[in-house]
């Protein structure tokens, strides 16, 4: 099957590909899995706490060139919007975005997960953490 | 489906079966007989794997159109499509994922949407492996002799641990498939078995990455 043009280039050059350290502080981690094809897509969100900002984004999917370019272009979406503003992304926007045919619309569902995953995980980190930045 | 069929030769009624059970004449079996009845077992997703292959062996046995070359021509033609048949059966059975899903099917069910989550632990697992995996390919190319010792004999414990896995959750089929079974009112068992059934397919693609990781070194 054909990829769009927007798919190859965000495939042959991902943006922001890799992970924080662990030792980083306010990093939010979702890993999220398409059960029909096997792909895994792990998705970072740095938030910086007191404005809820997204202030950077990392992403490591191992997956079909859709999967990595939902996630690639999903990290650059994110940077700049709140936590909230984040959730309200649909993976429909990611679908116009790269124009996914329908059989590759679960590849993009997947880094909307991938965003509440991550989302998910900042805020379950609770207040014991947050308290102490 | 059927659910009587009459011997060519002797007339008998029976059930669909690969020989009749009055004359023991060979029997075509119906197109759309289903993969369980193939075997003579229950519809029933979990099943011995050990009999099954016994099973298969004896049958093909019994079926192979040699054996059957002086045999009318009702005979040799059912010889030839009973073996078509029994090799589709076995093919889908003998893999619990695939015998799962069959058995969805045949109860008008399958996998679906509501299934489209794989749980996160599970995904985090397979996000760890399919990293081993990648170092796995580097090495390949550019590591060490050691290097590559050190990462087989991880991948083999990778291999172990996502077998134990496996088990563990058809273990669990058979549990929820027992309970489904007496239940009256099924629909959570069926979605629970569901779950377990899509795990396993997840899990699946996995150990077939690490097996073939496995293979080059
Ligand atoms: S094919 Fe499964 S994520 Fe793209
Ligand atoms: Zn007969």
């Amino acid at each position: 099957m054909a990829y769009t043009e927007r798919v190859i280039e965000h495939y042959e050059r991902p943006r922001n590909v890799g992970s924080f350290g662990s030792e980083e502080a306010h990093v939010g981690t979702g890993v999220v899995g398409a059960p029909e094809c096997g792909d895994v897509m792990k998705l970072q969100l740095k938030i910086n706490p007191q404005t809820e900002v997204i202030e950077d984004a990392k992403f490591k999917t191992f997956g079909c060139g859709s999967a990595i370019a939902s996630s690639s272009y999903v990290t650059e979406l994110v940077k700049g919007k709140t936590v909230a503003e984040a959730g309200e992304i649909k993976n429909t926007q990611i679908v116009e975005e790269l124009a996914l045919p329908p059989v590759k619309i679960h590849c993009s569902v997947l880094a909307e997960d991938a965003i509440k995953a991550a989302v998910a995980d900042w805020r379950g980190q609770g207040t014991t953490k947050k308290d102490a930045a | 489906m059927p659910t009587v069929v009459r011997c060519w030769r002797c007339q008998d009624e029976h059930i669909p079966q690969v020989f009749c059970p009055a004359c023991e004449a060979l029997q075509p079996l119906p197109p759309d007989i289903d993969y369980f009845t193939v075997f003579g077992l229950a519809r029933d997703p979990v099943l011995d794997e050990q009999a099954l292959a016994n099973t298969y062996y004896d049958l093909s046995r019994q079926l192979h159109p040699d054996l059957h070359q002086t045999g009318t021509a009702e005979e040799q033609e059912a010889s030839l499509q009973n073996t078509a048949v029994l090799n589709r059966a076995y093919r889908t059975l003998r893999d619990p994922v695939q015998r799962g899903q069959y058995w969805l099917e045949l109860n008008g069910e399958q996998l679906g949407k509501e299934n489209n989550k794989v749980p996160p632990d599970l995904a985090l697992l397979v996000f760890e492996v399919q990293e081993q995996l990648a170092a796995v390919r580097e090495a390949q190319s550019a590591g060490t002799d050691d290097a590559r010792a050190g990462l087989k004999s991880e991948l083999t414990q990778v291999w172990d641990d996502l077998d134990d896995r496996m088990q563990g959750l058809q273990q669990k089929l058979a549990a929820n498939f027992s309970k489904w079974r007496q239940a009256d009112d099924a629909s959570d068992l069926l979605s629970g078995l569901k779950r377990v059934l899509s795990e396993m397919a997840y899990l699946r693609t996995l150990t077939r990455d690490v097996e073939k990781a496995l293979s080059i070194f």
